[in-house]
């Protein structure tokens, strides 16, 4: 047996045998990709491309895609469109990213600690949750930036706050059902403390849940961006996001000017599929069950 | 129903059902406790305290006094919260500054046809859904289920205004089939007798819900057809088109049914950005004209009402997972 | 159920040759069965055994064409004459469960959990006979009753979940048998079940066979099970036939070495003075439970009196563990055996501080750990090691080898300190030699290790603090024969060289047998009986013991028949006493 033993390659984690099965699924790979273009569009794409996008110029308004070097044209107060798209690209991504890595952040710690501790300390945090789910994100979104005109800051505030509840019961279901793992139990057993159990054994075995989720949270929260500013409460001008110029655009439908709505409604809906095309990978790499 | 019946018939199942129904029930009623907190506590935050909210933003400091004087708004919080929740209990939500009319009334009046928009976009939903999510999983990684699941996660990815848009401007626009704006009135009877102005308000809420339902009934079904009741059903000599009508269908359906109770926030959710893009006259308008005016009786009234009606949905779905789903009980011993 | 054969046909019910079943899977070719020929004649009981791996499940799926569609298939393979290989769909589905059907391993969840059982045994009927429903569900509950299922009419309309898992096999068999088939394929169909009810399942197989002329093709990993019922059998090892003969020859003298190694691995327990037992049953039959002995306290490590455990559940109190005693001293191995639902694994959590603990007193070291400090219980259970059944889930899977076997180093010090890296791993290297596994495994992750070798980490990792006493839950149920035995040697050296105390919860009377020097039985929560292991597994006091040490299948079939007619004595002297 010994020699079989010795003859076997060098020990792989789990992880790089995971990154291989990410890779053959092709959907995520094209979705990592759209990603990472989308990225350098809206980061670098301003460095190389550079328009004004503060000051308004009505002279310069409602050009048609191609005139006066503007490749698709110009919006009813004169901002280039394909710089806006830049712009608007850069928050769209950024307040995605954090809020949705923050909620996840949040719902992990609360539904770790929910579910390892149990009993009355776990059925009081899991109400809480059920009463957050119970008022639909967008319409406390809605109160709340009645309440506070929302900064940039302020939205990733705001939507991780409303969207950290998903993820926290999907962590609490993970760690009800880790708690009774035979390696959990032992160090119970042999007097090992609660807080080795939670950071060393329960949180580690959770993160396949927490990584997707995060990624489904990202493609959660950009579309919420978009929700909010189409609602009329997003971020103030000259600030703006994808969502915004998409709403700016509706009244186009009727001029024909669909150089403001396709550019910015298509970039929403590639950056969102991108990252649930990623979550969808990441779910099979890490074998883990389904969003709700 | 009869396999209810039977099911629950015996004393222990009886009992189990009762235990396990009165435990939900106080678990809703101190959900729905809670949520009365949040209301209250979002009520505190305005900007000048409720009074502000109310008065408006043009009162003087003295008007203010005198009205929170008059509320009863220099009370002790506690005091202040449990004279709410006793209004609440009433059915008063109080009144709109804007439109000078009871939340509740208001609500009775817009919260139907919100319904009817909903229902009609679900039922939709379901008919397409459930034998898409079907063919997926029985052509699990051929072409055909690779192609839908890829237009399903667009069709999710994509804002419903922008989903909307484009139906507007294809139907509408393009083809001049329908008309893009939505039906009007103030009865269910009057929005019932436009049905054209229905289709594109039915047709865009309803995509999104063919999208999330057929991936629920994708993976339910895949489980399905792993179990080893299949394998049995197989082995006796059934065809496998009869093992998924008899046996997979049945049982893959019951989550997807259970879903339905929490499915209602995203409804109202998806009701608010419809709504306000077809001009349609049901909650969701509302709350977006309340939200423009800073009306914070309406917007807390429909946040409340809205909450307690996903409550008791979410209820209605763990009951109904509890009888329908013979594994759920037999996992309660 | 008259099945008159038209014409005495010198055609198998089975014929298998040179079966060969390769799997395509993504990491290249598997050659799962490698070339395999036998057949089986009508009325006869052929057993297919081998451990896990050896391709007889794989074997069994042909003959009904339930392969998954990435499995080649070459060779012959005949049903009642006809090619199953190569026969289309709707061919295939006239045959299934009408000329062969099957009888699968897991009764809980082989039968739909959302139709009711009588339309489940119906099914095969409609789909085979051109019954009407009413018809067809007169058939069922006659069925039903013919498996031995009582009060069949009722029982028809039950869901599974309804039923106990008996119960859910017998159906599975009735639906097996429905069609009065040429072939019926039994895959492990007492594996999930407990012994008493293992038990009365081969004696239902044993009847069904006799009725009918029926071929049965037995696939087991059990030797008792072939002693019990086989004809002949079939020793299959790696996609390979070992050996083929007749099962007297085959159980008592193996012509090859792989049979008698897998034989010798058998844990057996000794042959019983039945007719003394029978006797003393039949004279004290109206007896009491409870009459226990008590241990004799040398050197106690754990001494638990009265102990009591409920659960909550569905608002009701269950008591899982009633007024149990158990006593270990330093240096000796106590079995503690019982069937599912027994309270012997909750009983031996109940020191671990796992199972809520209502009642009773719990002695650990001299020390009454149900008053003491939470401090003074950390150290206390430091000294406690423990191994679980589950190989796969003992061990983290996002924690290497070495990091696992360290960590109650780190968690509990060595001598009141945190050891440094150079002596964790010396450490480490040596628990690894101790276990006799090489150094090099401490960087490796469970998933690159066999189940035997989990084990052994298991076992390496529980005695990382030189414990006094060792709680083994199930340790060796997950394994194959051969890997339980080494891992049971391995554990008896350890002991021998440390020590320490041990307690062995197994469900396996023969394994306790072979390990233990006392040991305790339990039933429904209650400890029925407890004693020296020779003593209580030979001679058993009480009714409960001796029924379950009669129903364990002997892996000699002289014995078992022995065995096998004690039993039936037992249980008609119970009901006549009663």
């Amino acid at each position: 047996m010994s020699a079989t033993t010795l003859s076997r390659p060098a020990p792989k984690s789990p992880a790089s045998r995971a990154a291989r099965q990410f890779f053959s699924n092709k959907l995520a790979v094209l979705g990592v990709i759209i990603v990472v273009a989308l990225m350098i569009f809206s980061f670098i794409g301003p460095l190389i491309y550079q328009t004004e996008q503060v000051s308004t110029n009505l002279l310069q308004a409602d050009l048609k895609p191609g005139e006066d070097g503007h490749p698709l044209g110009t919006d009813g107060l004169g901002y280039d469109v394909l710089g806006r798209l830049m712009v608007a690209g850069r928050t769209s991504i950024l307040v995605g990213l954090a809020a949705g890595v923050l909620a996840t952040i949040l719902g992990t710690l609360w539904g770790s600690v929910a579910g390892y501790l149990g009993g009355w300390v776990d059925a009081t945090m899991m109400r809480i949750v059920d009463a957050g789910i119970a008022i639909p994100g967008i319409f406390l979104l809605l109160v709340i930036s009645a309440i506070v005109r929302p900064s940039e800051w302020m939205m990733i505030l705001i939507i991780a706050v409303v969207s950290w509840l998903v993820p926290a019961r999907l962590t609490r279901a993970e760690a009800l059902s880790l708690k009774s793992r035979d390696y959990v139990l032992a160090i119970k057993a042999t007097g090992g403390s609660n807080s080795r159990a939670i950071l060393r054994h329960i949180i580690p075995n959770t993160i396949g849940t927490v990584v997707v989720n995060a990624t489904f949270q990202v493609a959660d929260a950009i579309l919420l961006i978009a929700y909010i500013s189409f609602l009329g409460m997003g971020l103030q001008p000259p600030s703006t996001d994808w969502g915004a110029m998409l709403t700016d655009g509706i009244s186009a439908v009727y001029s024909g000017a669909w150089w403001l709505i396709f550019p910015a409604g298509i970039a929403i809906v590639l950056i969102v599929s991108a990252f649930n095309f990623i979550g969808d990978g990441l779910r099979d790499m890490f074998d883990v069950r389904g969003r709700s | 129903m009869s396999t209810t019946t039977t099911a629950i018939r015996d004393s222990s199942g009886i009992r189990l059902f009762s235990w396990f129904l009165a435990k939900r029930l106080v678990q809703a009623a101190v959900v729905i406790a809670i949520v009365s907190v949040i209301v209250f506590l979002l009520l505190q935050a305005l900007p000048g305290g409720p009074a502000r909210g109310i008065l408006g933003q043009q009162a003087t400091e003295a008007q203010i006094a005198a009205f929170n004087h008059e509320q009863g708004f220099d009370l002790p919080l506690i005091q202040q919260y449990f004279n709410y929740v006793g209004q609440w209990l009433q059915g008063d939500l109080g009144r709109s500054f804007v439109m000078n009319t009871d939340v509740s009334s208001l609500i009775a009046q817009r919260l139907p046809k919100t319904l009817v928009l909903a229902l009609a976009a679900v039922g939709g939903a379901l008919l397409v859904a459930i034998p898409l999510g079907m063919a997926q999983a029985l052509r699990r990684n051929k072409p055909f289920d690779y192609v839908m699941t890829g237009l399903n996660f667009i069709v999710y990815s994509t804002p419903s205004f922008f989903l909307g848009l484009l139906l507007i401007m294809f139907f509408s626009q393009f083809l001049g089939w329908l008309p893009a704006s939505a039906p009007q009135g103030d009865t269910v009877a009057e929005i019932l007798s436009q049905p054209k102005e229905m289709i594109l308000p039915v047709l865009t809420s309803g995509l999104a819900g063919v999208a999330t339902f057929s991936r629920y009934m994708r993976s339910s079904t895949i489980d399905n057809l792993h179990e080893d009741y299949v394998r049995t059903a197989r082995a006796k000599g059934t065809p496998m088109n009869k093992v998924v009508s008899r046996h997979v269908l049945r049982n893959s359906l019951t989550p997807v049914v259970t879903m339905l109770g929490y499915y209602l926030p995203v409804m109202f959710g998806g009701a608010l950005v419809v709504e306000q893009l077809f001009n349609y006259p049901g909650m969701g308008l509302l709350f977006w004209n309340a939200a423009q005016t800073s009306d914070f009786p309406v917007l807390l009234g429909c946040v409340l009402v809205i909450s307690v009606a996903t409550v008791i949905g979410s209820l209605l779905a763990d009951v109904t997972q509890f009888i329908l789903d013979p594994r759920a009980r037999g996992g309660v011993k | 159920m008259s099945n008159t054969p038209a014409e005495p046909t010198n055609v198998p019910a089975l014929k298998v040759e040179n079966l060969v079943v390769d799997f395509k899977t993504k990491y290249g070719v598997v050659n799962a069965v490698r070339g395999v020929s036998f057949s089986v004649a009508r009325g006869e009981v052929l057993a297919v055994v081998g451990e896990s791996g050896s391709g007889k499940t794989i074997t069994s799926l042909t003959a009904m064409s339930l392969l998954p569609s990435t499995a080649h298939t070459s060779g012959v393979v005949e049903v009642d004459g006809a090619d199953v290989l190569n026969a289309s769909e709707p061919v295939m589905d006239s045959k299934r469960g009408n000329v062969v059907s099957m009888v699968f391993q897991e009764p809980m969840t082989a039968l739909n959990p959302s139709m009711k059982v009588g339309k489940q045994v119906a099914e095969a009927l409609l789909n085979h006979r051109g019954l009407s429903k009413p018809e067809a569900m007169e058939r069922a509950v006659a069925l039903l009753d013919r498996v031995g299922i009582p009060d069949p009419a009722v029982k028809a309309r039950n869901f599974p979940h309804q039923l106990s898992g008996g119960q859910r096999q017998r159906v599975v068999i009735a639906i097996a048998l429905a069609c009065n088939p040429t072939l019926i394929i039994a895959d492990e169909p007492t594996t999930a079940l407990d012994v008493t009810v293992q038990a009365e399942i081969l004696e239902l197989l044993r009847k069904l066979v006799k009725e009918t002329d029926t071929a049965l093709l037995l696939i087991t990993h059990n030797m008792g099970v072939v002693a019990d019922l086989s004809d002949r059998v079939v020793v299959m090892n790696a996609g390979l036939v070992v050996e083929t003969g007749t099962t007297l020859q085959v159980l008592t003298a193996p012509a090859e070495p792989y049979t008698q190694a897998l034989l010798a691995a058998v844990p057996t327990l000794p042959e019983a003075q039945w007719d003394a037992i029978i006797a003393e049953e039949r004279a004290q039959a109206p007896e009491h439970p409870g009459s226990v002995e008590a241990a004799v306290a040398v050197d106690p490590v754990l001494d638990m009196r009265a102990l009591c455990v409920d659960y909550t559940s569905g608002g009701r109190k269950l008591r899982a563990v009633n007024q149990a005693d158990l006593l270990i001293n330093r240096g000796e191995i106590v079995g503690l055996v019982g069937e599912s639902g027994s309270g012997k694994s909750t009983l031996g959590r109940a020191p671990l501080g796992l199972v809520p603990v209502t009642g009773g007193e719990i002695t650990l070291f001299g020390a009454n750990l149900l008053k003491a400090s939470n401090r003074e219980i950390r150290k206390l259970r430091s000294r406690i090691g423990i191994i679980f059944q589950d190989p796969g889930g003992s061990l983290d899977p996002r924690m290497t080898v070495g990091d696992s076997i360290a960590e109650p180093l780190i968690m509990h010090g060595v001598n009141g300190r945190r050891p440094r890296r150079a002596a964790r791993e010396s450490r480490v290297n040596d628990l690894l030699e101790a276990v006799r596994l090489p150094a090099n495994n401490a960087n490796r992750y469970p998933h690159e290790l066999s189940g035997g070798q989990r084990q052994r980490i298991g076992l390496a990792r529980a005695l990382a603090l030189a414990p006094e006493l060792l709680i083994a839950d199930e340790p060796t149920s997950a394994l194959d024969v051969s890997v339980q035995d080494e891992v049971l040697t391995l554990l008896l050296d350890l002991q021998k060289e440390h020590g320490f105390g041990c307690l062995f919860i197994s469900h396996d009377l023969a394994v306790v047998h072979s390990v233990s020097q006392r040991v305790t039985v339990m039933q429904h929560g209650n400890v029925i009986e407890t004693g020296l292991s020779a003593q209580v597994l030979q001679h058993p006091a009480e009714s409960y013991t001796r029924h379950l040490v009669a129903s364990i299948p002997s892996p000699d079939p002289v014995a078992q028949k022995q065995r096998r007619e004690a039993r039936t004595a037992l249980l008609s002297s119970i009901s006549t006493g009663s």
